[in-house]
């Protein structure tokens, strides 16, 4: 029998144990009796010879016990019945606890999904982002690659088991249904294997694949779904995607994803893609828009990687200083680092806080343990005078306090769960990874040893306080009222009720930062009216309609939609801002001599006429473009005023000649005209520091990609997606419409990142003052109920109301005091880390400091005057006679 | 109210493990119940052992556990239900090695309490 069997089967073996011993003393009886005993005397005989029934069944069924299991089990049995016992004082722990446990227990899993788990690929610590180094700017910045280096790189590195690179794009699925616009991404022939994946259906890319007229495409498995019915020879069709056709090389498995982003990757594309046409990417040196992942060789480490990879960039610089002078050395990552890198910090912050209202939590509970425990003094004494020692009693004070957190384990989960729910739809899409965070085995193991270490941390210190008040000699003592009190369980309350106040005010100097620096955020004036704009793109070929009629394209659909009611103005742009989208161009001004290497380069965008005055951006000098600036017109340019300040500050930028280098196969690098100087705009998002110089070109002379279209409406600008489509439809009913959005969405998609962590720390803030004064009211409401002898002896004496009030107050304002001015200190010193998250706040900002004192201080206040108003209250007559 | 149990042996008189053996050999020559036992232990020891007659179940208890005895429920020969005690392999293995060792100790002993002779 193995001793689990014995745990659960020792039922039976009592049982025969009692009935043998009892048969022993009737066999013993009747022996006795048959001796010519009495039978009364037999009974008595037999039992003292014997012994001790009761002991030695005791004794016989020790024999079997596991002794830690057995007393833990014993002593688990015994606290949940003094938590049931005690159900108000139980309820209001683990509610305490539940929330403690719950906030953290969601953070937790957020950190768990998006920063701990390894990427889902084999031996995912082998993969690594990499990219160049552009040296012409201060600081680290990367800049992604152009075909001829990474090709370059892919021949020469030694540190990879293989490199592959990547670009996002966008395709239209042409299919029997109407057609489809759809995230995809071109792929170098080794980017499966590098990520350890093989295809599930079909073969993989190869490096044929990469060669013009051999275009290629690998399917995900929700595509190879929805699109084509999980087709099974799939792999032997071809697919139109604009209007060329590729060759399904196969279907990814179930789960694959990568690049790892929202929307989710549909397809990848062969290089291919970029090898055909009149001038292909994959021969443009200066067209740097690849990122590069890799596999490092087993045992070859980043470091080795890095330095392998700078000896080529450097000599690739060297060998094309036209377009590669500044990119002499490499960085590489490892991929989870890159990817996580920027979310980082911020869940950082987010986990450090909600371990605070944990803390706090658990001084809360610890509060509430001392109050009850000096109710439960007597029964401690009786146990230690019945022989238990001060290490059993401790034991079964913590076994209780741990079946304590435990229950507030199991609803904090509950919690985490809702609270999960609440922060995925509050989510910025750029976390990666965060929309599939759930509630897996690391976590509940995690909740079950914050459990155990919650409950041992709020435990131990009144544990360890009313195991001393068990000493026997107690036991007369505790049963009457004194007057004063356990002197040393009031100095460890207070301390709890200090350490409380203290982080509190950490936590709500952190929010209130916060919550200026989103204030800030939301007050930034964007350079443009974001309010009553619908934006959209519309997928307009490139290979179906030449240059002119593109152009036309656009204006016709412009045309139809500026007559269509509710549409105040229409006009179309790239890039649009907070979009993410943006090319950086370099350019060379007339009468400067500058290497070709060393030309400056700026954002670049496109505009049709009235982008700017559908955008509300405002025209400073000069004029917008308009219906003159035509293909084949004199080629002109726009500057904003950043741009003028940066490069002719002591000139008027009008009138002046740039050559930007950047062409459309029909219009290519030509002297333009500077016409006109607009507003600066906030083009990255709303926290983008200093203006930033741009340069804006007309669309017709600059068709580089289709633009989005901007619509100001008069009323809800989301109402006339209809309205929008019908005017497509009435061009080309074959054109798909895509990333339709307002324009506010944009704007406020570059404020969600703060708006997310803002919101989060204020809930813990508010926890933590809702906790704060529960401490307060329960130290004071239990000094009070101790003290009620001594104050009816006040008031007996002459003490007024006011008197009692003012007492009980002033205790809990001097506590309150003692806590806000260590949490000043210590926000002082904590502060500085939330530095990189704030906007136009300072981290020691003294508006911030001060009103959350005063909030804090308020609280203390209210928290105070309750117990106090109480005690005021109290008749001294009725007091003393109860006494 | 829990408490860990104590270890303490219960027969102060007897050396650790005699008791044990004692039952063992008993049971060895014949399966026994727990009331038969005492009687045959006391009647072997000429009434010089004064085990108290309880004492002999927690021992029972403990070679139950270790799995030296097993014990059935049976009908005895005078019309009684009665648990009878059989020595298991493990039991026989263990009695033999008790009985080898308790031997080599008690001649350890008597050579020490023996008068030295012819040591000078």
């Amino acid at each position: 029998m193995n001793w689990f069997q014995q745990l659960f089967g020792r039922r039976k073996i009592y049982g025969d144990l009692s009935e043998e011993i009892r048969q022993h003393l009737v066999e013993k009886t009747d022996a006795l009796v048959a001796k010519g005993m009495s039978r009364a005397d037999a009974e008595l005989t037999a039992r003292r010879e014997f012994g001790n029934v009761t002991g030695i069944e005791e004794q016989g069924r020790e024999a079997w016990l596991v002794p830690f299991i057995d007393s833990l089990y014993a002593d688990s049995k015994y606290a949940f019945r003094q938590l049931r016992k005690n159900f108000g004082f139980t309820l209001t722990a683990i509610v305490t606890l539940a929330l403690g446990i719950g906030a953290t227990t969601a953070i937790f899993s957020l950190v768990n999904t998006v920063l701990l788990q390894p990427l889902p690929f084999p031996a995912p610590e082998r993969l690594v982002w990499m990219s160049q180094q552009d040296h012409s700017l201060p600081g680290v910045q990367p800049e992604t690659l152009s075909y001829p280096d990474f090709f370059d790189w892919r021949a020469s590195q030694h540190s990879f088991d293989g490199i592959a690179a990547y670009a996002g794009t966008t395709v239209t699925l042409v299919t029997q249904r109407e057609p489809r616009h759809l995230d995809a991404a071109v792929v170098s022939s080794e980017f499966f294997r590098v990520l350890g994946t093989a295809p599930m259906i079909g073969r993989d890319l190869r490096p044929e694949d990469e060669k013009a007229g051999n275009r290629a495409v690998m399917l995900s498995y929700s595509l190879w779904q929805s699109a084509f019915g999980s087709a099974p020879d799939i792999a032997s069709r071809t697919i139109r995607l604009g209007d060329q056709d590729y060759a399904v090389a196969g279907v990814m498995p179930k789960n694959f994803e990568f690049p790892i982003n929202s929307p989710a990757t549909t397809m990848w594309i062969s290089v291919a893609h970029d090898a055909e046409g009149k001038d292909p990417k994959t021969g443009q040196r200066g067209f740097e828009n690849l990122e590069v992942i890799g596999r490092l060789k087993s045992g070859a480490t980043v470091e080795q990687a890095k330095a392998d990879l700078s000896l080529i960039a450097a000599n690739v610089a060297r060998q094309n200083p036209d377009s590669n002078k500044w990119y002499t050395s490499a960085l590489v990552e490892p991929e989870l680092e890159h990817l996580t890198g920027d979310t980082r910090p911020a869940l950082r912050i987010l986990f450090g806080s909600v371990m605070l209202v944990l803390l706090m939590a658990c001084a809360n509970v610890a509060g509430l343990l001392l109050a009850r425990g000096s109710r439960r003094g007597a029964e401690f004494a009786l146990r230690a005078s019945l022989g238990a020692s001060r290490a059993v009693i401790v034991r079964q004070l913590l076994v209780e306090s741990v079946a304590l957190s435990f229950c507030g384990g199991i609803a904090g989960i509950v919690l985490a769960y809702g609270l999960l729910r609440g922060m995925v739809t509050l989510v910025p899409l750029d976390i990666p990874r965060m929309a599939s965070t759930s509630i897996d085995g690391t976590v509940l193991a995690f909740v079950v040893l914050v459990s155990i270490i919650t409950g041992l941390l709020f435990g131990v210190l009144p544990a360890l306080r009313m195991s001393q008040q068990s000493r026997p000699g107690q036991l007369m003592r505790e049963g009457s009222r004194t007057v004063a009190g356990g002197r040393g369980e009031h100095r460890i309350h207070n301390v709890l009720v200090v350490a409380q106040t203290a982080i509190g005010l950490v936590l709500l100097v952190g929010s209130g930062l916060l919550i200026r620096s989103f204030v800030h955020i939301l007050n930034v004036n964007p350079g443009f009216d974001a309010n009553h704009v619908l934006t959209a793109r519309v997928d307009v070929s490139f290979n179906k309609l030449n240059h002119d009629q593109h152009v036309q394209f656009y204006n016709r659909l412009i045309e139809r939609l500026a007559v269509m009611p509710g549409i105040e103005s229409v006009s179309a742009g790239w890039p649009l801002p907070m979009s993410d989208s943006n090319a950086s161009v370099s350019f060379s001004i007339e009468g400067r001599n500058t290497a070709k290497g060393d030309r400056p380069n700026e954002s670049a965008g496109v505009v049709l006429p009235g982008y700017f005055k559908t955008m509300r951006i405002p025209l400073i000098s000069g004029r917008a473009f308009g219906e003159r600036d035509t293909t084949h017109a004199p080629p002109v340019m726009i500057v904003n005023q950043a741009f003028a300040r940066k490069y002719f500050p002591h000139e008027d930028p009008l009138g002046k000649h740039i050559q930007v280098g950047l062409g459309d196969g029909v219009i290519d690098h030509p002297m333009r005209e500077v016409v006109g100087i607009v507003g600066d705009i906030k083009r990255r998002g709303l926290t983008a520091a200093d203006p930033e110089p741009q340069y804006y070109l007309p669309f017709s002379q600059a068709l580089i990609t289709n633009p989005y279209l901007t619509i100001r409406t008069t009323g809800d600008p989301s109402a006339l997606r209809g309205s929008l489509r019908a005017a497509v439809e009435e061009i080309d009913k074959s054109v798909p419409i895509y990333q339709v959005s307002t324009l506010e969405n944009y704007v406020s998609r570059s404020a969600a990142q703060p708006r997310f962590q803002t919101l989060l720390l204020s809930c813990f803030a508010a926890i933590a003052l809702v906790l704060a004064a529960i401490g307060l009211y329960g130290l004071l409401s239990y000094m009070v109920a101790q003290r009620t002898l001594e104050i009816g002896l006040r008031m007996a004496l002459g003490a007024k109301k006011a008197d009692v009030l003012n007492m009980i107050v002033w205790r809990g304002l001097t506590l309150a005091l003692i806590g806000l001015g260590a949490g000043l200190a210590i926000s002082g010193m904590m502060t500085r880390v939330l530095s990189g998250m704030l906007y136009g706040v300072e981290p020691s900002d003294p508006m911030t400091f001060a009103g959350m004192t005063g909030v804090l201080l308020f609280v203390s206040l209210a928290a105070s005057s309750i117990p106090a108003y109480r005690a005021a209250q109290l008749d001294p007559i009725e007091t003393l006679r109860e006494q | 109210m829990p408490t860990v149990p104590s270890k303490k042996t219960d027969q102060r008189d007897l050396f650790r493990g005699a008791l044990e053996m004692m039952i063992l050999r008993s049971l060895q020559r014949e399966p026994m119940h727990g009331y038969a036992l005492v009687q045959h232990i006391q009647q072997r020891s000429k009434d010089l052992l004064q085990v108290e007659e309880g004492s002999l179940y927690p021992a029972l208890q403990r070679l139950l556990k270790e799995g030296l005895l097993k014990a059935e429920w049976e009908i005895s020969a005078s019309n009684r239900k009665v648990r009878t005690y059989r020595v298991t392999p493990a039991g026989k293995k263990h009695l033999d090695r008790e009985i080898s060792s308790f031997e080599r100790m008690l001649e350890a002993i008597s050579l020490v309490l023996s008068p030295a002779s012819n040591e000078s």
